[in-house]
């Protein structure tokens, strides 16, 4: 019964340590490039604070970097990881740029870069259809 | 005249201080991540919550006691104790998620970081606990949160499609996760049936003086108030499926989330959706630092009432000085309200048989109720709720907390 016991303790530790699945570890880019994007769209209206918009900009570029550096440590063999990594590479060099850019003002050059970082969002989501779809 | 007022009163407060960041924040990951398909947990959890305030509001009227008393008088203080440490830490942690949710709200309306929030917070907190009174306290911070009423506003200007929103409303297997899934259904219930607005609820007919006359009245306030309430909830959820599911948003951070209402209210989405935060968790945190006053003081049988000088009743103003200090420490080391948040409203699920089933044994008990004791109806969904929530719970938060 004592054994029983202490049997669990091993288990629940194994659990604890689970990482998260590639397709979850996907899931979250896609969510942070959705962030992004939506950040975007709400300051180029007008709507939100250029403080909030630098803030989570600037989070969501450090979160997709924490995932992405994460997920190309082993990375699943139906995920060609030279097109991920670039494309993540190319979205959070545009996050910056649009952090920069909402501090200038400039919003036609923000919304350049928005569109840009939507083609990659783009890019992304169909990577992570084809992770969900061969789980 | 006056019982008129005291119900539209009741309805008004109950609708603007139902959502909280517990209630938002869970409604809307499931939004996000789920659709529509959790929307059944939000119509048992509110249909449950429904019965039990109308049960707390009818001990107190027809028994002239608070919960806790007539519990501690029932079952002993030994009971009683043990009955008072899982729901005081419970309530602790929730009252630590809401302090976080009004830091997080004033962080995106300035920028400066949550935790440099937690003191001025904390301290205007206690400062209304020490000065207000009872009615400014329950109407006054729920009248201020009807500013939630926007997700309502949103959801409906989002064109949701309704039919899919009613075939929600019966439980379904999901496509995905299924362990996240059963966790936030967990979570809402949690979120929806918080044992704390009973002691808070009971206690606060007492302080207003209710007898028997006041029944009708309690069950207006438990059904319309609750059901309003409830759906406010409801349209959490339509608007984080409608608006951050699409871009695939799943919510990990407040941040993520204050972008919920910029889609259907373009103009002053953002600006209603940091006020709602503000003032609902405002509300929410001053309800259970009461709560857990009450509970302490009714517990040990120490003077107690929110109408009192606190030099009239100092042990019950010691405990809300005390929880209210504590709850802001977590926050000033920077401690994420979101994970606080998501555990507490699980771990409520997980405590609800301590707290509701002793609950049931008094609204049968013909010493306290008489021939208002409870009916088949009133017993079968509340027990029923209770075992759904707690074996979820024991299943999903353990798999939750590994595939953390």
């Amino acid at each position: 019964m004592r054994a029983k016991r202490f049997a669990i303790v091993p288990i629940l530790l194994t659990l604890a340590c689970k990482q998260p699945t590639p397709a979850e570890q996907m899931d979250s880019i896609v969510s942070w490039l959705g962030t992004a994007g939506m950040a975007g769209d709400a300051w180029l209206r007008h709507t939100t604070p250029d403080k909030y918009t630098r803030q989570t900009l600037e989070l969501s570029s450090q979160r997709l970097q924490e995932i992405s550096g994460e997920l190309l440590k082993a990375p699943p063999a139906k995920i060609d990881t030279a097109i991920l990594d670039a494309t993540l590479t190319r979205s959070r060099a545009h996050i910056a740029r649009m952090a920069r850019l909402v501090d200038e003002r400039n919003s036609p050059g923000f919304r350049r870069e928005l569109d840009s970082l939507r083609i990659q969002q783009k890019v992304v989501r169909q990577i992570a259809d084809g992770v969900e779809s061969a789980k | 005249m006056k019982k008129i007022l005291q119900i539209t009163l009741g309805i008004v407060t109950s609708i603007g201080g139902f959502l909280e960041i517990g209630s938002v924040m869970t409604a809307a990951q499931a939004g996000a991540e789920f659709g529509y398909q959790l929307l059944w947990a939000l119509l048992l959890g509110t249909l449950c919550l429904i019965f039990l305030v109308e049960m707390s509001g009818r001990l107190a009227a027809v028994s002239r006691h608070t919960v806790v008393d007539a519990m501690r008088e029932r079952f002993g203080f030994p009971f009683f104790f043990i009955v008072l440490v899982g729901i005081v830490l419970v309530a602790f942690m929730v009252l630590v998620a809401e302090l976080g949710g009004i830091a997080y709200g004033m962080q995106i309306l300035t920028g400066i970081g949550f935790p440099w929030w937690a003191i001025p917070i904390s301290l205007t907190v206690w400062l209304l606990m020490w000065k207000g009174s009872f009615s400014l306290i329950e109407n006054g911070a729920s009248l201020l949160g009807l500013v939630t009423i926007s997700f309502m506003v949103a959801a409906i200007r989002l064109r949701p499609e309704w039919s899919s929103v009613g075939s929600a409303m019966l439980p379904s297997m999901p496509h995905g996760d299924k362990a996240r899934y059963g966790f936030l259904a967990v979570s809402i219930l949690g979120a929806s049936i918080s044992p704390y607005l009973m002691y808070f609820y009971s206690s606060g007919a007492i302080e207003e003086k209710w007898d028997r006359t006041y029944l009708p009245i309690n069950r207006f306030i438990a059904g319309f108030g609750m059901t309003f309430g409830g759906v406010l909830s409801m349209a959490v959820l339509i608007v984080a499926a409608l608006a951050l599911r699409p871009q695939g948003i799943q919510l990990d951070t407040f941040p993520q989330a204050a972008l919920m209402l910029t889609t259907a209210l373009p103009k002053y989405g953002f600006y209603f959706f940091a006020l709602s935060m503000v003032f609902a968790c405002f509300g929410a945190a001053l309800e259970i630092s009461l709560a857990i006053a009450y509970f302490f003081a009714q517990g040990f049988g120490w003077n107690w009432s929110q109408n009192l000088k606190p030099s009239k009743n100092a042990r019950f103003a010691f405990v809300y000085t005390l929880i209210i200090l504590l709850a802001g420490i977590p926050l000033v080391l920077g401690i994420d309200p979101i994970k606080v948040t998501m555990m507490s409203m699980a771990l409520t699920s997980a405590t609800l048989p301590i707290a509701i089933v002793p609950f049931l044994f008094l609204m049968n008990d013909p010493i306290f109720l008489g021939k208002h004791r409870n009916g088949w109806i009133s017993n079968s969904v509340v027990a029923i709720v209770i075992v759904i929530s707690f074996v979820l719970a024991l299943i999903s938060i353990p798999l939750e907390i590994a595939g953390a």
